[in-house]
């Protein structure tokens, strides 16, 4: 499976690159589908072997639910200036991310968080594209 | 063994910074096996480059002091963009030579072990099931060997301090010089075993028993026995360590196998690791899953 993938060119690339986490992101997300949720940061889990990051989303009618996004290492945040105290700024901001893949409501892989004043934490190598316009 | 394709295929076709700019830009959807050679060695080598030419400092009693940080899990892959923002940034992880700018592989692929022929099918199926089946993945210690080298050294005349900050959490060893192991005869194998160090000119070399068979070898299925004998040497070079260990299985192995590491010293401390947590258990959907090279 994995030698499958090693095969083509930029999986050959991705391969090669040192990266350490756990299982693939592919083994619990689908990679396919990028969702966009706004919402708060109200929890992090500085843990091993990713970090968890809780995002409280309110809808139309005010009924809030949390989110629960899986993100990287957390010694890959290391010397980034990237901590638990930033990311629990109150802030609304833009958040994409894969779903997952088992139905587990309210789950997925976190990509980038984006706020309205321009700043953004893309965790997800460019996989979220740009905001949706307008969002 | 799926690492050691990679590069194969990355050395043959000659890939310099244009390729790894090639890279996807969603690299999670298209590649989102992401396994790692372990080339944090080339990173911290490529901070301090003439280490190894640096005079070789000693102990009172004579014996090279191998005192230090010498090695980190991993880190540092995320990058500051402008004031307030951050971007996951895989070319951070890979020194660029200063001519051309091709990323340095330092490190060469490690050897296999050679496993007895009726072993064959119990390595292949375990490496499959991996997800399930190697309890790192679900936060339980390495262990030695698969914990790799030292990170930080603690040295004194009598003993090693060794310590370690894993992906499964922190570690440490305490190993007598010129003593004699430690653990009751009768009591149960350990994670990291039993070890004891007698130098060997300018080289400290460490004997380890009483290794738990929960553990592997290193990724990919790699199990052992119980009667797994570990020795490592460490030799100090400047501000470099030459590093070897061998692992000799005569129930599951052919043959002793045997990596080697250069460790350089480094000028930041060990920070402690996070506990590991595994939320992740019930989630997944099939078994892709990557190396965790130490």
């Amino acid at each position: 499976m994995r030698t499958k993938k090693c095969l083509t060119l930029a999986a050959a690339l991705f391969c090669a690159l040192p990266l350490v986490a756990h299982h693939s992101v592919s083994a619990e997300f689908n990679a396919d589908k990028v969702i966009t949720l706004k919402g708060v940061v109200s929890k992090v889990d500085w843990v091993n072997p990713h970090i968890f990051i809780y995002v409280d989303v309110k809808d139309e009618s005010g009924k809030v639910t949390t989110w629960r996004l899986q993100s990287l290492p957390p010694m890959f945040f290391k010397n980034s200036g990237l901590t638990k105290a930033k990311l629990l700024d109150g802030v609304e901001a833009t958040v994409t991310a894969f779903p997952a893949k088992d139905g587990t409501d309210d789950f997925g892989f976190l990509l980038k968080l984006s706020y309205p004043d321009g700043h953004f934490y893309d965790l997800g190598n460019g996989a979220a594209g740009p905001p949706p316009p307008g969002k | 063994m799926k690492f050691r394709r990679s590069v194969q295929a990355l050395g043959a076709a000659g890939f310099g910074l244009a390729a790894i700019s090639m890279v996807p830009a969603n690299v999670f959807g298209q590649a989102p096996n992401y396994g790692p050679p372990a080339t944090s060695y080339a990173v911290e080598a490529a901070r301090y480059p003439d280490a190894a030419k640096k005079p070789t400092p000693h102990m009172p009693d004579g014996h090279p002091d191998l005192t230090g940080v010498w090695h980190h899990f991993f880190g540092g892959i995320i990058g500051k963009v402008g004031d307030n923002s951050v971007a996951l940034n895989f070319g951070l992880s890979v020194p660029h030579s200063t001519a051309g700018g091709a990323p340095v592989f330092q490190q060469k692929p490690d050897p296999m072990p050679e496993y007895k022929a009726q072993y064959m099918a119990k390595v292949k199926a375990l490496d499959e099931n991996q997800v399930k089946e190697d309890h790192t993945l679900h936060c339980m210690p390495a262990g030695v060997p698969r914990l790799g080298p030292p990170q930080e050294i603690v040295q004194t005349p009598k003993q090693l301090v060794v310590l370690y900050a894993d992906l499964t959490g922190n570690h440490w060893r305490v190993i007598p010089i010129d003593g004699h192991h430690n653990a009751d005869p009768e009591a149960e194998a350990t994670y990291n075993g039993d070890s004891v160090a007698h130098w060997d000119g300018d080289t400290l070399v460490v004997d380890v028993t009483k290794l738990t068979d929960d553990t592997w070898l290193g990724d990919n299925g790699l199990f052992h026995s119980t009667k797994l004998h570990v020795t490592e040497r460490l030799r100090r070079v400047g501000d470099t360590i030459q590093y070897s260990m061998t692992a000799d299985d005569p129930v599951v192995l052919e043959k002793p196998w045997t990596i080697t590491r250069t460790l350089t010293l480094q000028p930041d401390t060990l920070g402690e690791m996070p506990p590991c947590v595994d939320n992740d258990a019930g989630h997944y959907v099939n078994l892709e899953h990557h190396d965790n090279a130490r």
